[in-house]
């Protein structure tokens, strides 16, 4: 489903991924942990082309992106275009459009995208909505809702364009505690429906229970991956050891 | 600083202007340079020196009354007001001896005799009358005789125009048929131009006197017989000769008496303002359809510019930041001049109307983009981010996300930029555009009652402006609903 070879991403002169490699089946639900800083949100941003990585390839659903320059040609863009709609993003800040209410959030890229109509767009809007528990809120706008109302509505967002995988950028870093359940259980669900995902968190017990593999990314390097009990009861590097026992006492 | 300010008012406290001038051993005379040949110009061989008749002249009433003489420019249909503000000490500056200047202020007695001219392009009909020019575009000169002539003489498509030159200039670019102006300029500039031609007589004679404050009784009486020493020793003939000025009509100076004055009455266009405001409301319509069209173009053409910069590539961006930085960089007047004075040049020939929409749409425009990039530029990233990542592309995106965003945050800037170009299109007079302050100031020109035209001519302003900033705060109220 996403392969992953040697993608390399500087900043200014900074290093930020180190050749990083990734490969991920239908279905698998992956965490990435790791310090902040150590290149994991840059990976996902680059995976859904709104960083061009330097060097490198990405794979997702069949469609392949080499780094190295930002598109020129019309294909180009095009390509760029097709592979973000298969990677949904959900991101830490929700990004809600302030200006649209939360049905017309959810219905505005499959109408201007994929030119669903208003009716067919709407209709889908609200049956997302009603799986993120928020068929009340259709109305709103994004500024009368609460954080973890407004990371939901962006969930479902994301969801409407039917994309192939899902990529979360820390969804619940933005929230109060006590509102990050409520969009951790909508990713939950979406692991038990077989969404492929990726998700960047600090939800150490999310990790636990629902990741198929959690990855541990150091420096901009994979450092450590396996499955869940592995990583978190037997680490086999003394830098994911210290950054989780870090984790643990926060 | 604080000294000059002062000595200014020190002046006009002494009982005479006249001891005023003894008392520094200069006199200062008000006349405007700018296309003032043969009266008072920039030597074209020495441009810091100024020389013409009037000049001369001055040295030489200067020398009658033993001080030196200092020229102070001023703009010609501000001399009257400029004089009584004290600018300086008197006009001599082509000033006619008609009954509303003597009821003004003092007038001395004359010193040139001048008379109207009809100037035409040499290849076109000759219009010897002004009855020939009626139904005709036809160039004046602002608060001439010749424009008070021609007004009087009603039928003709009267263009006012703040300088000679202009005129001129417009009637060979064919925006006039004639410029119906006093005979020394037309001499001066006319004569010598191969395509221009003195059309019939020289009609409607009249006297320049110098023109005093009414209280400077003393100065007037100095002034007086310097000139009649001057007249009669021939002084004024030789200077005139020298410019070419001087005919056969000049003889008239030896024989003038002045007849008696009626004494002067105050105008109060505030209690008359049933007969004034219709004047300055008609002139507020031209500001409207001014300000509202140049803004509309714009509006348009911001958007335009701010597009090419955000999705644009390379030379694109780069045309559209150029554009921003020389619009911006250079004054609204010189912009103006270039596009009704230049552009006909090239083959391009706008009327009035047209260029001064055209100016200060055009220059607006590249404050409107700066307004417009400023609002896209406040709109946080993820905003464009997110609607990337949902497959948007970039032009979906600005449509359909940042731009609506932006613009709640862009209304408030365009706005004072609407009211303030209300105020700023006053400047489109220089290029002949007769709008609401130009009325005022044509007004204020005849009646002299700069108080009570200023203030229905500022209340119309507000009374027009306001309203729109309401409809700004109501609009931005309504689009704020995405922040309860």
């Amino acid at each position: 489903m996403i392969v992953v070879e040697s993608l390399v991403k500087s900043y200014n002169q900074t290093r930020v991924l180190h050749g990083v490699d990734h490969a991920q089946s239908r279905g698998e639900t992956v965490v990435l942990i790791g310090p902040s800083g150590c290149g994991k949100s840059t990976f996902l941003r680059c995976l859904n082309q709104l960083e061009v990585a330097d060097a490198g390839r990405i794979t997702i659903g069949g469609i392949t992106v080499e780094g190295g320059r930002p598109p020129g040609t019309k294909e180009e863009r095009e390509l760029q275009r097709r592979l973000r709609m298969c990677a949904g993003m959900v991101f830490q800040s929700f990004n809600l459009f302030p200006h649209l209410t939360v049905v017309q959030n959810i219905a505005l890229a499959p109408a201007q995208v994929k030119g669903v109509s208003p009716r067919d767009s709407e209709a889908l809007a609200r049956e997302l909505l009603a799986k993120v528990g928020l068929e009340d809120k259709a109305a709103a706008y994004p500024g009368q809702l609460s954080g973890g109302q407004q990371q939901r509505v962006a969930i479902a967002r994301a969801l409407a364009m039917k994309p192939e995988v899902m990529l979360f950028d820390e969804p619940t870093s933005a929230l109060d505690p006590e509102l990050r359940d409520e969009v951790l259980r909508v990713l939950r669900r979406l692991t038990e429906e077989g969404m492929t995902m990726i998700v960047v968190t600090h939800e150490m017990q999310f990790a636990r229970d629902m990741a198929d593999r959690v990855v541990f990314f150091d420096s901009g390097r994979v450092a450590e991956a396996g499955p869940p009990e592995q990583i978190f009861e037997h680490p086999q590097l003394e830098r994911t050891r210290e950054f989780l026992s870090k984790v643990a006492k926060r | 600083m604080l000294a000059g300010v002062t000595g200014v008012a020190g002046q006009t406290r002494a009982a005479d202007t006249l001891d005023a001038i003894q008392q520094r051993g200069e006199l200062r005379w008000g006349a405007d340079a700018e296309g003032g040949a043969p009266y008072v110009y920039p030597d074209p061989d020495k441009p810091e020196r100024m020389v013409g008749f009037e000049c001369e002249l001055a040295d030489a009433l200067a020398a009658k009354l033993g001080v030196k003489a200092r020229l102070v420019q001023n703009q010609w249909d501000q001399l009257v007001p400029a004089l009584q503000r004290g600018n300086f000490d008197f006009i001599l500056n082509g000033l006619e001896l008609t009954p509303e200047n003597r009821q003004r202020i003092g007038m001395s007695r004359p010193y040139f005799v001048y008379a109207q001219q009809i100037v035409t392009r040499r290849e076109a009909v000759s219009f010897a009358r002004l009855d020939d020019l009626k139904g005709k575009p036809v160039g004046v000169l602002a608060s001439s005789v010749a424009q008070r002539i021609t007004e009087k003489a009603g039928g003709l498509d009267l263009r006012i125009y703040p300088g000679n030159v202009e005129s001129l200039r417009d009637l060979k670019a064919r925006r006039l048929d004639a410029v119906v102006l006093d005979l020394p300029i037309a001499l001066h500039y006319a004569k010598p131009d191969p395509t221009l031609t003195l059309s019939g007589p020289p009609f409607a004679p009249g006297f320049y006197g110098i023109g005093v404050r009414p209280e400077d009784k003393a100065l007037l009486a100095a002034l007086d017989k310097a000139i009649e020493e001057l007249v009669q020793d021939r002084t004024v003939e030789r200077i005139c000769r020298k410019y070419g000025v001087w005919d056969a009509t000049q003889d008239r100076l030896r024989e003038y008496r002045p007849d008696a004055v009626a004494a002067s009455q105050r105008i109060s266009t505030l209690r008359e303002w049933p007969k004034y405001l219709p004047l300055l409301l008609r002139g507020a319509i031209t500001t409207v359809e001014l300000s509202v069209l140049a803004m509309a173009l714009a509006v348009v053409t911001g958007l335009v510019l701010v597009l090419m910069r955000v999705l644009g590539f390379g030379p694109l961006r780069w045309l559209a930041r150029g554009y921003v930085e020389v619009i911006r960089g250079t004054p609204l007047l010189i912009q103006l001049f270039l596009i009704y004075y230049g552009l006909p040049e090239v083959g391009i020939r706008l009327n009035a109307f047209a260029a001064a929409v055209l100016g200060l749409g055009l220059n607006y425009a590249a404050s409107e983009a700066e307004n417009y990039r400023a609002g896209i530029e406040s709109i946080p990233r993820g905003q464009m981010e997110a609607s990337l990542a949902l497959g948007l592309s970039r032009w979906q995106a600005l449509r359909h996300v940042v731009l609506p965003q932006a613009l709640r945050l862009v209304i408030p800037p365009v706005t004072n930029d609407f009211i303030a170009m209300f105020k700023d299109s006053s400047i489109v007079s220089v290029i002949t555009m007769v709008e609401l302050t130009k009325v005022y100031g044509m007004l204020a020109m005849s009646t002299y009652d700069y108080i009570g035209l200023g203030l229905m001519t500022a209340a119309i302003y507000f009374a027009l402006s306001y309203p729109a900033s309401l409809f700004a705060h109501w609009l931005e109220r309504r689009l704020r609903h995405d922040r309860r």
